[in-house]
Parts: structure tokens; sequence; C-alpha cells
């Protein structure tokens, strides 16, 4: 059923200020979540936003947290997963290992070039996304893996997003286990412009809901409960990624639940109605080398789970939502 | 718990041609160009294919430099109507207006913690047009508050939002008590 209103109607309600919308002036635009302006490169940046590095900034300051009785999300949820590794994740490191030894029909392989097991590529994950000269472009890890897959060894269906890229990045990454990580964001650059620019990204607000990735993931909604779901700072993270993540995958995803930081980034697309890039592109790339340079300073911890929560938290996580 | 909803309906018919009218003179895209694709059904999983009608990441797209949605301020007047239990149906739905996953509501101590507990609502006599203002575009209030744009980016109707506002307002039995014992 429709009704007309007549427009002179609307005006002269505009001008009594008793219509029901008024639409603000132009001006006033809210494109960024707030707190750009505080981020740095390094895991301690942290500070700024949920001041609880201190917990959590190593193992040692992580056991005595726990052992003083601080719940999950008075660390910033930041204790749950990277010191366990995980056993399931463990199992799917030799299916990315026999991948990077097998050799196709010319007889070569990843390791023909890269050594056997991938001997030369140990600690290389800590410093991705890196420049590649060739290409002349910032890639992530799966991009990296995409490209000497499909120059190299005609390989053209290994992908940023199927599952050979994605268990060899798993596997690489694990072969970096303990490195310290190492985006190097600070000298001019490409890799530095594609930090800020992701940067720019994480907090612009986007999507059906018109949040940011900030919106979560900074204070006052990180370190509170989304429905069950913890998000956190986006300090530290990238560290435990790819990732194993059973139960939890995006429709059509045969990737044995790894969820590299690509496909994590897309993931929370999904979640928050945002328009979902392609995995590799160079704005998802950008907000990569985000994430990864705000992990500068702490260990690669890989390959851990969403989900290694022990019960004791789950015991913590019931008293607080009871509150 | 229904009421007439005379003057409300004319009320919402007005603000959704003004709001209409006022998308089409500011410049921003009007989803009615877009007839060809198929639109969301609340409840249902979000179209992907919908999703580069907001601003977005991407470079390329026009999405990538899109505007934000226009900043509204809306006026409730008339009664309170609406269907109290559709409103609930609404509010907890992860697909449709999903107020659950950041807020504690009536009867459902199990929400989030991300806004404050709306549990008893009805007990703190807000005024009508300020619990409106809040559900349709929360940026009016506090630019920064984590809420979703739910007026003017379409995730509710002004009928669905009137749903939700009549299960809020209902006093809930099991709050009351909950409140004395505080
Ligand atoms: C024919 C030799 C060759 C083969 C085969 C090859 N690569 Fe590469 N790889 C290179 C070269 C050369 C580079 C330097 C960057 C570039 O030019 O792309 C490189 C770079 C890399 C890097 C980044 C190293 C760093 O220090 O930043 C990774 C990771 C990598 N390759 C993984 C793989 C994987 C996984 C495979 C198998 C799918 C593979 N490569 C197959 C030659 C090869
Ligand atoms: C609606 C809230 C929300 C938005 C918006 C959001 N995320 Fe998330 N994010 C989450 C939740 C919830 C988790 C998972 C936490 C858990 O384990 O329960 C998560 C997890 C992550 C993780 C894994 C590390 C962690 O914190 O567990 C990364 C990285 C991440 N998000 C990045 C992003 C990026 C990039 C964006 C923007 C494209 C984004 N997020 C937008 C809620 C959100
Ligand atoms: C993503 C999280 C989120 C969702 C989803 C959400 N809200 Fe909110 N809401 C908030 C936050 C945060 C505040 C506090 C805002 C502030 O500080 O100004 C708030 C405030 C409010 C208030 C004002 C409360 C008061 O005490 O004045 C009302 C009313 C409200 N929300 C209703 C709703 C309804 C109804 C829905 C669902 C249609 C909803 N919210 C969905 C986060 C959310």
């Amino acid at each position: 059923m429709k009704t007309k209103i007549p427009k002179a109607a609307l005006v002269a309600a505009l001008v009594a200020g008793i219509c029901p919308v008024t639409v603000f002036a132009a001006e006033v635009r809210h494109d960024f979540w707030p707190g750009r302006d505080k981020v740095i490169p390094h895991v301690s940046g942290d500070e700024q936003f949920s001041n609880t590095y201190r917990y959590w900034k190593d193992e040692m300051s992580l056991d005595a947290a726990v052992t003083a009785g601080l719940m999950s999300h008075e660390m910033n949820y930041k204790d749950f997963r990277w010191r366990e590794k995980s056993l399931e994740g463990e199992m799917l490191l030799g299916e990315g290992q026999e991948l990077f030894n097998t050799a196709n029909e010319q007889g070569q392989s990843c390791a023909s070039c890269h050594g056997a097991d991938g001997k030369e590529l140990e600690g290389t994950y800590a410093r991705m996304p890196k420049y590649n000269e060739r290409l002349k472009r910032v890639v992530v890890g799966p991009t990296q893996i995409r490209i000497c897959a499909e120059e190299r060894l005609g390989r053209k269906d290994w992908g940023e997003d199927t599952r050979p890229n994605t268990l060899l990045a798993f596997y690489l990454a694990s072969l970096s286990d303990g490195e310290i990580i190492d985006v190097d964001v600070n000298a001019p650059g490409p890799v530095k412009d594609s930090y800020e620019r992701g940067r720019d990204l994480f907090f612009k607000r986007v999507g059906h809901f018109h949040f940011a990735c900030a919106s979560c993931h900074t204070p006052p909604s990180s370190g509170n409960y989304l429905r069950g779901q913890r998000p956190t700072t986006f300090f530290g993270d990238a560290a435990q990624y790819p990732i194993y993540h059973f139960p939890y995958q995006l429709a059509g995803d045969n990737l044995s639940y790894i969820f590299t930081m690509q496909h994590q980034i897309r993931s929370c697309q999904q979640l928050s109605r945002m328009y979902q890039g392609r995995e590799g592109s160079a704005p998802m790339t950008d907000i990569e080398t985000f994430l990864r340079a705000s992990a500068n300073g702490y260990p690669i911890s890989v390959p851990v789970s969403e989900y290694n929560m022990n019960t004791d938290y789950l015991e913590r996580s019931q008293q607080v939502s009871s509150q | 718990m229904r009421v007439t909803i005379h003057e409300t309906r004319g009320w919402i018919r007005s603000a959704r041609v003004l709001a209409l009218l006022l998308a089409v003179a500011s410049g921003s895209t009007t989803w009615a160009e877009e007839t060809g694709k198929t639109e969301w059904v609340p409840g249902e999983p979000y179209p992907t294919a919908l999703l580069d009608r907001y601003p977005c990441h991407d470079y390329e797209l026009p999405c990538g430099n899109m505007a934000p949605p226009i900043v509204q301020q809306v006026e409730f007047s008339g009664e309170l109507t609406g269907d109290s239990a559709l409103g609930e149906k609404i509010a907890t739905n992860l697909r449709w207006g999903n107020c659950l996953s950041c807020h504690k509501l009536p009867g459902h101590p199990e929400g989030g913690t991300i806004g404050p507990s709306l549990a008893d609502y009805s007990t703190r006599s807000l005024p009508l047009s300020y619990t409106y203002q809040r559900i349709w575009d929360v940026r009016v209030f506090n630019p920064n508050a984590h809420m979703p744009v739910y007026g003017p980016n379409r995730i509710l109707t002004p009928e669905d939002i009137g749903h939700v506002m009549a299960y809020l307002y209902v006093p809930h039995a099991e709050n009351r008590i909950a409140a004395k014992q505080d």
C-alpha cells in the first residue's frame, strides 16, 4: 500500500522541525574508528590500547598472571592459545611437508630450490610479508607460494585460497616456530607504505553494519563478550597464524580447518558483513602487513589451535558471563 | 501485545519517503537502482553480492571510495505499538537484529557484554524518541558507539524497530524480581 505525501508538506515539515528524519550536515563524517594515531608497529603497542601487555608479553609473565588468578578477559584473551601446541595441527604439518617435497612431472619440487624439507626457508615466515623485487609488489606468504608454484613448477591451481597452498603456508610458518617476528615497516619503502595503508583499512568503517575491524578489535569491545566469542586487540595474534581452527570453516572450504591470516581476515569480513576481498589482493595484503607488523617482537607459535583452551579457562569464563 | 498503529503507520511512511528523498538529493546510492540483485531476507544469511553497496576495503571498486552513510536524526511520535513477541525474535535472531550478541535482553541473560544490559530496560522510563534514535542511528548520541547503524543501512525497518521497542518496554516479571534482588 502506497500513500503519496505532497512535496510541499514535506518541506513545511522540515522547516517546522517536526519531521521524523533530518540529516546532519555533510561535514559530519565518521569514516574511521578512533585510535589510528596511537598505533605502533610492535606488539608492545598494546599498552596504548588494552593495557594488558604486561600479563602476556612472555611466557613468564603469563604464568605469573594465571597464578595470580587473573581472568581471561582481564588478559585481553591473550592467554588461551599460544603456549600450547596443537596435536591435530601437528598432524597436518606432515601433509604440507610432503607437498613441499613432491616433484612435478619435470622432477622439480619446492625442495629443488629451497632445500629438502625447506631447510633454507627456516625463519623466513617471521619476515613476511616482503617486497618482491621482481614483481614490484609486497607479497604475503601464500602469494609467494602461489607465484613459486605457478611460475617455477607449472602448478596453476595452488592459489592463495587452496588446500595445497594453505598446507604449505602452515608448514613453512612452523619452520619459523619460536622466531621473533620482524617485519620492517620503519624504513621508508613499499612495506612501510603497505603497513600504513593496511592500518587505515583496519580502522576504516565499512559494510552493512558500518563497523571497522577496529570496532571489535580495540577496547572497550575487545576484552568483552560478543555472544560467547572473545575479540581481542590486534597485537600479537599474527604470531599464531596460520592456525588450526577446528571446527570452524567458511562455506566451501577444503582447507583442513587451517586458517591463514588472509583467510582469517576474510572470515571476519564475512562475520561483520563487509565486502570480502580476494585473498592475496593488494588491500588484503596491506591488512596482513599491518597485522604482522603489529606482532613485531613476539615469537611465532605454530602449530597452535584457535580453541585449545583448558577447562580452567571455561570455568573462569562462566563466572564472567553470569555477572 | 498489540496496540493500534494508525498514527505510527502514517509516521513510518513519511519517514521512509523522506529518508529516500534525502538520500537521492544527497547523491548517495539508492537500492532502487539495483533491482537485479536478490535482496536480503532478514533471518537468512546476507547475500555477499550486495556488500559492495556499502563502503569497503577495496582499492578499485567504487565502494572503496564511497562516503559513509549520512547520520540521520529521527524522532518518534505517536504511540508505541508493535508485537513484542516478534520484537524478541528480531532482537535475538543472529541474522536479523542480533541485539543479543552485545546486550543482555529481557529474559535473555546469556547476551553479550559489549553494550549495557537492556534486561530491565522497561523499568528505566526512557523516552521513546531516545530509544528510537539509539536504535536507528546511534551516531547522533555517540559517533563512536560500537553498534550497527540499523536505520541508515536498512538492517531494520521502522516497523522492525517498533516491534523491538515493544519488547524492550514490556515489563518482564522475572526482571523486576531480579532488579529487587540486586
Ligand atoms: C626454480 C626455483 C624455485 C622453486 C621450484 C620454488 N621457489 Fe620459492 N623462491 C625462488 C626464488 C628465486 C625466490 C625469491 C623470490 C622470487 O623471485 O619470487 C623464492 C622465494 C620463496 C619464498 C620467500 C623466501 C624469502 O626469503 O622471502 C618462499 C616462502 C618460497 N619461495 C616458497 C616456495 C614454495 C612453497 C615452493 C614450492 C611450491 C617454491 N618456493 C618453489 C625459487 C624457487
Ligand atoms: C563484529 C566484530 C568483529 C569485526 C568487525 C572484526 N572481527 Fe576479527 N574477530 C572477531 C572475533 C569474535 C574473533 C574470534 C575470537 C574468538 O576466538 O572467539 C576475531 C578474530 C580475529 C583474528 C584472529 C585473532 C584473534 O583475535 O582471535 C584476526 C587477526 C582478526 N579477527 C582480524 C580482523 C580484521 C582484519 C577485521 C576487519 C576486516 C576484523 N577482524 C573484523 C570479531 C570481529
Ligand atoms: C555490536 C554491538 C551492539 C549491537 C549488535 C547492538 N548494540 Fe545497542 N549498544 C551497544 C553499545 C556499545 C551501546 C552503548 C553506546 C554508548 O556508549 O553510547 C549500546 C547502547 C544501546 C542502547 C542505549 C542503552 C542505554 O542504557 O541508554 C539501546 C537502547 C540499545 N543499545 C539497543 C539496541 C538494540 C535494540 C539492538 C538490536 C536491534 C542493539 N542495541 C544492538 C552495542 C550494540
